[in-house]
């Protein structure tokens, strides 16, 4: 029994993880094949059990053993399938057909297999889109207008094709890092379309001529791990030698030279100095390409003839979390629409240190989301209706001070007086021109992109949420969540 | 998998004697230009040789404004750590750290252009944020780089003060027979990290932690010099620009003469030799461990505000 199914019209899917004994109960029962996907990105309603019977298909949510157990006698002939949570026309049996549900929104490019094929299998890959093997002028031609996504990636909203091409006259023994460190867009395709994101390698290791590609991955993220790395070992004919690597979990080790630092075995890890960027000297001394996952899967696409101007954007914070896409075209609140999040009293648009926002009328281009001050790292952070949006913020400066390298001073100190300032606030000092000139000197002068955006919570959520500022600074807290003490006591300081 | 295992610093172009050494620092690129350059400082052209920086340039010539350098050394292969920052310069390109930008033929560099200046001020007053600023009891009183480029900068009261709860202050370790430490004085310009690994190639200083956390400390793991693998050469202590390494015995040679006051009273608490009985020799080198976990954490919320 085949378990590619890349056009069998008769299949049970089941994805997420924890979704193994789903299998198995339809496993005992089926004729027809049972297929384990990955995540489709939305892990709130996984195990996700999908029966696939001609050209529609069923979906049940957080499927149980027995639930499968049903499906399956069903698409053996005995009786009609039961009452599912969405029923979808299979028109395409290559891609997921998008349920109805919340978290799915309404098209997927580079995300399409995600919990649909099986992951680690190569025939799936190959029957769902099959290998590209693009020579390295037609790939540049292809893919070299991609934007580089993510704040893990060494070209990050720049065409690569510029990097690439200064990589390849360089001499040297070049690598290739995929960097799948922690953004859950990345971890996501790592778990559930390993094959697209190795390709896109591939096909960017040929370009440069690499000898070398690291895949780095957060030790937290074992799913995409696991995948990546027996992908890897079931690859048709990659290029060069490929490895997986972990990294630490923290947040700062996605950053590219912390990326690299990690690859090369470092204990410690800490921004290099820049420039020369990695381009010139990276891996062991030697010129290197630092992608995310996210862009090198657009690199595959892009080499496939796809359009490539889609972006994956992750729903997490006060909500269920979601990773989906949306075109270059839809607004945000789309995407938080998809997801089913009315409420809110903010989103904090573009990662950990993206920027606050309620208006989320912006493409997620990075022209739209630069020119309103947001991040661009595919991440909408919601602050539930009830959150405070000061206290917010100042917990993210904490953050800050908390998580850095420790390396420069505008960034480690000044995170720490940062914090400091916006705990007087409390106090009822709001001195707008000093925390001003501070973030204005932390985002010049620090060594790495940790430090340069850290104030952009602050920044942005300073000018969106004035009022709440100046209400805190009166002793007052619009929200109810901080001060909570009405005798005037002093609220609770946590140690600097 | 691959052929090519990572191994720490295995590949680095490093004689044997240094490959175990983990000084917890980054590889950085070398950041100096590779052919001779002429650049503008402040309306004035600079011409300087191969493997210069912007900082070579701007010292140089007479400049607008005084550019303080203060984590900058730059002799026996020390530096640029380029973590202060109060070397920022302005150029075509933006604000940049002189010392470790390469010097490019045709740039043109200001040094009182608002926002350099601006960043350079902040940033050393960041670094005296936390410094415990005890000028009187300090064994370098009136040879310590940080006060000097201060005096130099017309600091006269940090903005963000001076490292002042006494909660925060670490321990002085006074249990070497040959140095003190005190961390609370310490500037983190990694100098002596790279004298002790890079020029004596003793490997016993290392770059530890991170955030605020983040202090020199011994790649054996020791808590203590006395326990470290220190031979005593002193060069940590001769490129150190603060109070932090000082020699003992004239830990308190500058100290002002204030009845009850000297550095090993000045933040309250000291480590003291064990003085357990130690044989001729400092503790054997291959017992020397290496962190070898990876650090995690620091993503942990604590409470607010
Ligand atoms: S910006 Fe922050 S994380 Fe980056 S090098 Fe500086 S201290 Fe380290
Ligand atoms: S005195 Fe000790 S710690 Fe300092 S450089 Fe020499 S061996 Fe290293
Ligand atoms: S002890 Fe001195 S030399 Fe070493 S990092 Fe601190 S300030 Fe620099
Ligand atoms: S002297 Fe340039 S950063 Fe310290």
């Amino acid at each position: 029994m085949s378990e590619t199914v890349g056009s069998q019209r008769l299949a049970v899917r089941v994805a997420g993880r924890e979704s193994g004994d789903v299998a198995a109960a339809a496993r005992e029962r089926a004729d027809a094949p049972v297929v384990e996907a990955g995540s489709t990105g939305v892990p709130g309603v996984e195990p996700l059990l999908a029966a696939s019977d001609g050209d529609e298909t069923t979906f049940y949510a957080n499927a149980t053993p027995a639930d499968a157990e049903a499906v399956a006698d069903a698409l053996a002939g005995d009786g009609a399938l039961p009452d599912g949570d969405a029923t979808v026309d299979t028109a395409d049996a290559a891609a997921l057909p998008l349920p109805d549900l919340d978290g799915f929104g309404a098209e997927r490019s580079v995300l399409a297999r995600c919990g649909w094929i099986a992951p680690t299998n190569p025939d799936a890959y190959a029957d769902a889109v099959g290998f590209t093997d693009a020579d390295p002028d037609a790939v540049v031609e292809s893919a070299g207008g991609v934007l580089g996504r993510g704040w893990g990636d060494w070209s990050a909203d720049e065409p690569v094709g510029p990097l690439w091409e200064g990589v390849r006259e360089r001499d040297g023994s070049p690598a290739v890092v995929v960097n799948a460190h922690g953004n859950p867009g990345d971890a996501l395709l790592g778990e559930s379309d390993p094959f697209s994101v190795l390709e896109g390698a591939a096909h960017v290791a040929r370009v440069v001529d690499a000898v070398q590609v690291f895949v780095y991955v957060s030790e937290d993220d074992e799913a995409a791990r696991d995948a990546l790395t027996a992908a890897a070992d079931a690859y048709p004919d990659f290029p060069v030698d490929v490895s997986v690597v972990e990294g630490p979990a923290a947040y700062r080790a996605a950053e590219p030279t912390m990326a690299i630092e990690a690859v090369e075995g470092n204990h410690r890890l800490e921004a290099r100095l820049r420039p020369p960027g990695p381009e010139v000297e990276g891996v062991f001394g030697e010129p290197t390409v630092v992608h995310t996952a996210r862009t090198v899967a657009h690199v595959a696409a892009a080499v496939r003839g796809e359009p490539t101007d889609s972006r994956v954007l992750s729903v997490t914070g006060d909500a269920d979390e979601a990773t989906l896409e949306l075109t270059a075209d839809d607004a945000l609140d789309t995407a938080l629409d998809a997801a089913g999040v009315s409420d809110y009293t903010g989103v904090l648009v573009g990662g950990r240190f993206g920027g606050l926002t309620t208006d989320l009328d912006v493409t997620p281009t990075p022209d739209a989301l630069d020119a309103a001050d947001l991040g661009t790292d595919g991440v909408l952070e919601v602050l539930g209706p009830d959150a405070c949006p000061v206290a917010f913020v100042g917990k993210r400066a904490q953050f800050a001070e908390d998580a850095n390298c420790g390396r420069c001073v505008p960034c480690r100190e000044g995170s720490k007086q940062l914090t400091e300032l916006l705990r007087d606030v409390y106090e009822g000092s709001l001195d707008r021109p000093k925390i001003d000139e501070l973030m204005r000197v932390m985002e010049s002068s620090s060594v790495c992109a940790f430090g340069q955006h850290a104030p952009r919570p602050v920044r942005t959520g300073l000018q969106e949420f004035a009022e709440e500022f100046e209400a805190h600074a009166q002793g007052t807290c619009p929200a109810g969540q901080c001060l909570s003490d009405a005798t005037g006591e002093e609220p609770a300081r946590a140690k600097p | 998998m691959s052929s090519h295992e990572p191994e720490p610093h295995s590949e680095f172009d490093v004689p044997p004697l240094t490959e175990t050494i983990a000084p917890g620092t980054a590889s950085d690129p070398d950041v100096t230009s590779a052919e001779t350059a002429t650049v503008t400082v402040d309306g004035q052209e600079v011409e300087v040789e191969a493997g210069s920086t912007l900082l070579d340039a701007v010292e140089e010539v007479e400049t607008d404004e005084y550019v303080p350098a203060l984590c900058h050394y730059d002799r026996q292969d020390i530096g640029p750590r380029s973590e202060c920052r109060t070397c920022m310069v302005e150029t075509d390109e933006g604000v940049v750290p002189a010392c470790s930008t390469p010097a490019e033929d045709g740039l043109d560099v200001s040094t009182d252009a608002a926002p350099a200046s601006e960043a350079r001020d902040v940033n050393l007053d960041l670094v005296l944020s936390d410094h415990n600023l005890r000028c009187t009891t300090c064994g370098k009183n009136g040879r310590c780089d940080l006060q000097d480029v201060s005096i130099e900068n017309d600091v006269e009261e940090p903005r963000y003060g001076v490292l002042d709860d006494r909660d925060e202050y670490e321990p002085i370790d006074d249990t070497s027979d040959f140095i003190q430490i005190d961390r609370n004085k310490c500037i983190l310009c990694n100098r002596c990290v790279e004298a002790c690994n890079d020029v004596q190639v003793e490997g016993v200083l290392r770059m530890e932690g991170h955030g605020g956390d983040t202090r020199i400390g011994f790649q054996n793991g020791s808590d203590t010099m006395e326990g470290s693998t220190c031979v005593s050469c002193g060069h940590c202590v001769t490129v150190c620009p603060t109070g932090s390494l000082v020699e003992k015995g004239i830990e308190d040679a500058t100290t002002i003469p204030l009845p009850g006051f000297n550095q090993k009273n000045s933040v309250g608490k000291v480590v003291e030799s064990a003085d357990v009985e130690k044989g001729p020799m400092t503790p054997m080198k291959r017992d020397q461990v290496t962190e070898t976990t990876r650090e995690t954490g620091g993503d942990e919320e604590r409470d607010w505000p």
